[in-house]
Order: C-alpha cells, then sequence, then structure tokens
C-alpha cells in the first residue's frame, strides 16, 4: 500500500470517528426515515419486516457513519437462504412479529415506529436471549468487523505479509506518547 | 526419502502429538539415533496455509471436535463447547503460540513449601528444583533462539507503538515494562528469517521467523531420517501387556482405518486436555481408573493461568496491531508476595488482537452503542492479556462424559474450572495494576474482557515426588508404568506466572537425555 493510501485511510478513519459522536447525537431523532425500505428488502420476509431487520441490525451494531448497504449485505444472504430454507424465514418472520409485539407492549407501536434508539434497546434486551436475536447478532459481528472492505474505516490493517509485514511501514510510529 | 516404519516394529518409540512436547522430544531423540514415530490426529500444514485473518486461521487450525466446557464461570454461556484455544496440526499449539519464551523463577517450583498448605487447593512443590532445569532452559532458549537471552545471542525486537504506550503508562505508575524474550528470530537465524512485524503471530507466522514445531523441530527431525511423523492419525487408546507394560497405541488414520503401532516405549504429548483423556481411555481390566492413575489425579489440577484481556482507549493512535503480539511485559508483580492479598504473580504481557477477534472477545455476547462505541476506537487501543498463576484445585479437571462420544467414537472431555478464592484475589489485583498503567497512558475508557477459551492448559498429568501425589516423577514417567511418559504441559506441577512453552521445551529436552540414558542401559 503506498503512502498517500494509508494517508487516506487514516483521515477516513478520522471523519468515521469524528462523525460517530456528532450522529450519536442525531440518530434517534432521524428515526425510520434513515431507512428507506428501497436500501433493501428481502422477498421471503417483505418489505416491512426487512426495514425492521436493517433498524434491528443498525441498532444491535450502531456505527452511525457506516452506510445502511454494510448492515444489509449481511441481512441480505439470510433473507436469500430464507428463500430456500422455512426454518430461517420462519425464525426471521417470527423474530421480527416477536419484536413488534415487544414494542407494542411498551411503546404501542411497531418496532420500526419507535424513535428514540434507547427505546428500541430496551425492546430488544428483552428479546436478547432468543435465538432470532442470537442469529442476527453472530451474523452481523462478523458482517460488520469481519468485513475487509470495512476494516480500514475501524483503522485495522487486516493482512500485512503481502506487503512486508510492518517491519518498514512505521510499526514503531507514535508520535503523541510522552516519553517514548 | 521419506522414513517409514514397520507397524510391527518393537522397538519404537511412539510419541502421540507433535506441539510444543511431542515435536521437541521428536527431534531431541532423533539426534541421539533413537528411532520414533510421531502420531499426529491433525493435518500437515505448510507455510502458504498461514494466512494473515483472523477467522479463517481459526477454522483452518483448530481443535474443534466437542468438549464441553463446566465449572461456574460464564465462560459456559459464551463458549460451551470449546474451552480451550489449541490446534489440531503438525506442529500443535506452538503454530498460533505468540512466542513469550519464560522462564519459571525458583521460588515457583516450591510453591508449597514456600506458602505452606492453601485450604481448598492442592499445591505441590515440583520434584525438580529451578537449578535442575537451568541448564535446560538454556539448551531450549538455543533451540528456539529466544530474544535477548545469552543462549541465542539475538537482540530483542526493537519498541512498537504498543510497546512504547504501555511502557509509559507503566513508568508513570512506577512500574517497569520490559521487551519480552521471545522465540521469534530478529535476525536471520538457524534457517529462519528475522520477523518482517505482520502482527499475526497468533495465526501462524507466514514468513517461518517464529519459532515452532511444525516450521524447525519436526522438518529436522525429519532430516535425520530416525522420524516417521504420520498425520491425520488420532491414537484412540493405548495397549499393555499382562505385566502392565505398555505395547504400543490403536489409532485411526484420515480414511477410518485402524492401525496398531507397536512400541518399545510410548511418549504422550497430547496436551493437558488430551493426554489425561487417552490415559483415561485407555482403562483395562488392570488398570480400572485408566492408564498410570493408581493416584486418582490423572485428569485432575486443571490450571489455565489466571488470564484475561484488558484493553484501554487511548486518546490517540496506537495501531496495536503493528508490532509482534507480544512486545512487552511488565512483571513488576510477578514475585509471591503474599502481602498483595494473594500467593503467586502475574505477569501483564502487551498483547493485540484484531478488530475480528476484538468484537468477538471485548464483551463475548454484548451488542449495543457503548460496545459500538469501543470498537470504534479498535485503533486507539492499547492493552494487555494477564498471565497470572492458577492454583491447583483437585476439582478443575478433565473427566469422560458419561454418555456423550465423538466422531471417533470416544467419550468427549469434559473440561471443569473455577477459581480458587487466590485465582479471584490475584484478578482483582491485577485488573487494577493494568487499569492503573492504561489510565496512566491517557486511556478514557478501559474494557476488562471476560475469559476467553484457554490458551495455557496445564497440571492434569502431574510431577510429583511420591506417586499418591501426582502422575508422573521428576523424568515425566508415570509412576506406574516404567515405559510410559507424558511429555507435554500436562506434567506441570504447578503453573507458575509464566507462558508454559519453554518449560515444556525445556523439561522435553531434559526427558529425552533420560529416556536415551533408560534405553540404553535397557531399563525400558
Ligand atoms: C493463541 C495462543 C497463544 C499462545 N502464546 C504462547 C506464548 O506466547 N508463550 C507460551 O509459552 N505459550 C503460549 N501458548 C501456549 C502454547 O501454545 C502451549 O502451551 C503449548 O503449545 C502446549 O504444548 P503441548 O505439547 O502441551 O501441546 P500442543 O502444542 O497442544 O500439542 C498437542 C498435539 O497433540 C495432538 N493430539 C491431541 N490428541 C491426540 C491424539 N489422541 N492422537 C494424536 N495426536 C493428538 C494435537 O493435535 C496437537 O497437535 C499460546 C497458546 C495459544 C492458543
Ligand atoms: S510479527 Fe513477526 S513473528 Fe509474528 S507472525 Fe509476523 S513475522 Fe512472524
Amino acid at each position: 500500500m503506498n503512502k498517500n493510501k494509508a494517508t487516506d485511510t487514516n483521515l477516513s478513519r478520522r471523519r468515521f470517528l469524528a462523525r460517530s459522536t456528532v450522529a450519536a447525537v442525531g440518530a434517534g431523532a432521524l428515526g425510520s426515515a434513515l431507512l428507506s425500505p428501497a436500501a433493501w428488502a428481502a422477498k421471503a420476509i417483505g418489505d416491512q419486516a426487512s426495514a425492521t431487520l436493517l433498524r434491528m441490525a443498525r441498532d444491535i451494531y450502531p456505527h452511525d457513519t457506516l452506510e445502511d448497504k454494510y448492515y444489509a449485505q449481511v441481512m441480505t444472504p439470510l433473507a436469500e437462504q430464507a428463500e430456500k430454507d422455512d426454518d430461517l424465514k420462519a425464525l426471521l418472520k417470527d423474530g421480527v412479529a416477536a419484536l413488534d409485539a415487544q414494542a407494542n407492549r411498551l411503546f404501542g407501536k411497531a418496532y420500526l415506529e419507535v424513535t428514540a434508539e434507547a427505546d428500541r434497546v430496551t425492546v430488544l434486551k428483552a428479546l436478547e436471549d432468543t435465538p432470532f436475536f442470537q442469529k442476527i447478532r453472530g451474523d452481523l459481528m462478523m458482517g460488520i468487523y469481519n468485513n475487509e472492505e470495512l476494516w480500514p474505516r475501524f483503522g485495522y490493517g487486516g493482512s500485512s505479509w503481502e506487503k512486508g509485514g510492518y517491519r518498514y511501514r512505521g510499526y514503531e510510529k507514535n508520535d503523541w506518547i510522552k516519553g517514548a | 526419502m521419506k522414513t517409514a516404519f514397520d507397524l510391527n516394529d518393537d522397538s519404537l518409540v511412539v510419541i502421540v502429538g507433535s506441539g510444543a512436547g511431542g515435536g521437541t522430544l521428536s527431534h531431541e531423540l532423533a539426534k541421539k539415533g533413537i528411532r520414533c514415530v510421531v502420531l499426529e490426529a491433525g493435518k500437515r500444514f505448510e507455510r502458504k496455509d498461514i494466512e494473515n485473518d483472523e477467522w479463517k486461521m481459526f477454522s483452518k487450525i483448530t481443535w474443534l471436535d466437542k468438549r464441553i466446557t463446566a465449572g461456574p464461570t460464564a465462560l459456559t454461556q459464551t463458549s460451551p463447547n470449546l474451552p480451550t484455544w489449541l490446534v489440531k496440526g503438525v506442529g500443535g499449539a506452538t503454530i498460533h503460540w505468540a512466542g513469550v519464551a519464560l522462564r519459571f523463577q525458583e521460588h515457583e517450583f516450591k510453591m508449597r513449601s514456600l506458602n505452606g498448605e492453601i485450604a481448598g487447593a492442592n499445591v505441590l512443590d515440583w520434584p525438580i528444583s529451578y537449578a535442575d532445569l537451568a541448564p535446560y532452559y538454556e539448551k531450549a532458549e538455543a533451540k528456539l533462539g529466544v530474544t535477548g537471552t545469552k543462549a541465542s545471542g539475538q537482540p530483542y525486537h526493537e519498541p512498537s507503538s504498543h510497546f512504547k504506550v504501555i511502557a509509559e503508562g507503566s513508568r508513570r505508575v512506577g512500574a517497569h515494562c520490559r521487551p519480552a524474550p521471545l522465540a521469534i528470530n530478529t535476525t536471520p537465524r538457524d534457517g529462519r528469517p528475522a520477523c518482517q512485524v505482520t502482527g499475526f503471530c497468533m495465526q501462524g507466522c507466514r514468513f517461518g521467523a517464529k519459532w515452532s514445531t511444525m516450521e524447525s523441530s519436526i522438518p529436522k527431525a525429519e532430516a535425520t531420517g530416525n522420524i516417521e511423523v504420520r498425520p491425520d492419525s488420532m491414537v484412540l487408546r493405548i495397549e499393555h501387556d499382562d505385566s502392565g507394560k505398555v505395547t504400543g497405541v490403536l489409532y485411526v488414520d484420515k480414511d477410518g482405518n485402524q492401525h496398531f503401532q507397536k512400541a518399545r516405549l510410548v511418549a504422550v504429548a497430547a496436551n493437558s486436555i488430551e493426554s489425561p483423556r487417552l490415559l483415561l481411555n485407555s482403562a483395562s481390566s488392570l488398570f480400572p481408573q485408566g492408564l498410570a492413575n493408581s493416584s486418582g489425579q490423572v485428569g485432575k489440577n486443571y490450571m489455565t493461568h489466571t488470564g484475561t484481556g484488558i484493553y484501554g482507549e487511548m486518546p490517540d493512535t496506537v495501531s496495536m496491531y503493528k508490532s509482534p503480539v507480544v512486545p512487552g511485559l511488565v512483571s513488576t508483580w510477578a514475585d509471591n508476595d503474599p502481602s498483595r492479598g494473594h500467593v503467586g504473580g502475574y505477569e501483564l504481557e502487551i498483547l493485540h488482537i484484531g478488530l475480528p477477534f476484538m468484537s468477538a472477545f471485548l464483551k463475548p455476547g454484548g451488542w449495543g452503542r457503548e460496545l459500538a462505541n469501543s470498537l470504534a476506537n479498535y485503533d486507539n487501543m492499547a492493552g494487555f492479556w494477564i498471565c497470572g498463576e492458577d492454583m491447583a484445585v483437585e476439582s478443575n479437571s478433565v473427566t469422560l462424559h458419561p454418555t456423550e462420544k465423538d466422531q471417533y467414537g470416544l467419550p468427549i472431555p469434559v473440561v471443569y474450572k473455577g477459581n480458587h478464592a487466590n485465582d479471584t484475589a490475584m484478578i482483582k489485583h491485577s485488573n487494577e495494576q493494568a487499569t492503573a498503567i492504561l489510565e496512566a497512558a491517557g486511556a478514557t475508557k478501559v474494557n476488562v474482557m471476560d475469559r476467553y477459551p484457554a490458551s495455557h492448559n496445564m497440571g492434569t498429568n502431574r510431577m510429583s515426588a511420591r506417586p499418591q501425589d501426582g502422575v508422573v516423577n521428576k523424568w515425566g514417567q508415570t509412576h506406574d508404568i516404567n515405559n510410559l511418559f507424558i511429555s507435554d504441559g500436562s506434567q506441570f506441577t504447578s503453573s507458575a506466572a509464566e507462558n508454559p512453552t519453554l518449560t515444556i521445551v525445556a523439561l522435553a529436552i531434559r526427558q529425552a537425555e533420560y529416556i536415551a540414558d533408560q534405553m540404553q542401559q535397557q531399563m525400558i
């Protein structure tokens, strides 16, 4: 990787971090408007359920500056598989239904309509031990944090041996810790 | 030319497992002209199989046969079938060890005499002293090329950013951070290149800069012509004759065919879970409790180190992944000072993991904004893995499941591990000191991890002076059967504050001398 690229990465990471804090404040207010079902819709479970899943995905690992597509990328293979796999389809559909039922019980509306993140988290907490939640969380963990495409956004370098490691690429660099 | 021995050749030494213990033993015996067959359950990996990718390597090399995590800890929930993090492959866990190569301290061989009896623990002195092992530590350091030792002549690694942050934090609290002695070349040595700082030591070294039996000892042993390594060969049981002497082992190859390999001597080095499991699975009418188990101690006293991970979020970039995995150690509390509220010591070992593992281990099963924010701070993280002496407790153990069997038809192991009160006190103390260092370096948030699957596994066939207290004598020879040896980390009488591998290697070098001598004297 050349130097420019490395700087780019660094810059985008700084921006990512800076924007995370700003966006964290506004996220709740934006609510579901941010998530047009068109961003991601799964045939097997329908528009409404797709949008709900996407919202849920963003609530599980909220990185406000990450575009919807990264979350949708995790959900898409699941939904595709659900078209062929009735058990999975049921897991997703029933899971979304349970999510809405819980949201209705607590806040009198569907999950997608609950505007405050803290409230949606309360809904999720109630379902956190279900196979449905665990499945989505596990797939997301791999899909977000084990996603090579996103590693530069988190400031993680990924595979380095083909670039000769960091022996000549700044492993010793640190300009802020005093006394170093 | 590849050496091949006959199944009926009963003059051979059969070694079960090719990791730190077995791989080393095979090399040392081969150099003395002693012919061995190494049976290894896993397959053979090449350097080109090594990738800089945490999950890919995890699924490629990890021992994933079903085990049961038991005990009163959270690990039973977060990792119900993976109590340990070990490798199934030629090279064993040396493929993914971090290379930290420390000697035990003198007092750590006699914790029982030093601290007296500890209620609820089963602490015992080793039947050997530091002085007995010192010459073999020297040989082991030369063999592995441990940096910063006289034996290897290799300098330490230069400080990485991660090292600098921790070193400064340590200085600010009056602690001292030193470069870690690593079995990782800093200069081309012994046919292996210098470290290129890829930062993936725990996924295997793509360059071969890190010592492993896969990279070094096994190929060297094979080059003598005295060793045959059979990968994909899972040993099912050890057989014996009417006099109680072992005669060989039954194993299954990758096509599912069973073979009986005769032996003059069997050395078990299948790690601290599989070694006791194999002895227990080899129960017979003569040895109904399992082989070499007259003491009832086979599988008992399982130790893992009190270790946990702890990561601080710094005000600026650390890029900890641009470093050998363990660049340095804070050994300030590695001594035995009961005034801290616990006996035994601990090492704070600077250690990084990548973002993929961080997301899995920072808060196992966790989710939500707080966790996401911490992970967004990955590039600013610095931290430790804590390696503290774990007390031997008899109820911490490897036992056989009464009904459930694995793919080989063997009862699966149940791995029970709880914390002794001393472990709990030590964990508290070490977490506090580590937190203080991280905060002194500027951390705005410190994350203490739950324990993850154990990478250090010790003690389940321990050494003892008296046969009733343990499984093997001071040479690793079982008290009960003179041609049956234990050659891995399960021999450990205590766990000490240090990582185990250098001691496993030193013991194997020493054991090889003894075996050669006994064979020559026709004692075995
Ligand atoms: C991520 C990680 C980092 C580590 N870092 C360090 C470090 O920095 N320093 C340190 O000192 N230690 C470290 N360790 C620990 C070190 O790897 C182990 O202590 C050491 O490898 C154990 O050696 P062993 O001979 O007991 O067993 P292993 O190395 O586990 O070898 C046992 C072998 O036996 C084989 N086997 C098991 N059962 C059978 C059977 N029935 N038949 C045939 N073969 C069988 C296994 O497949 C395996 O290859 C680390 C471990 C991990 C997981
Ligand atoms: S950091 Fe060095 S020792 Fe570790 S894997 Fe990379 S080259 Fe090998």
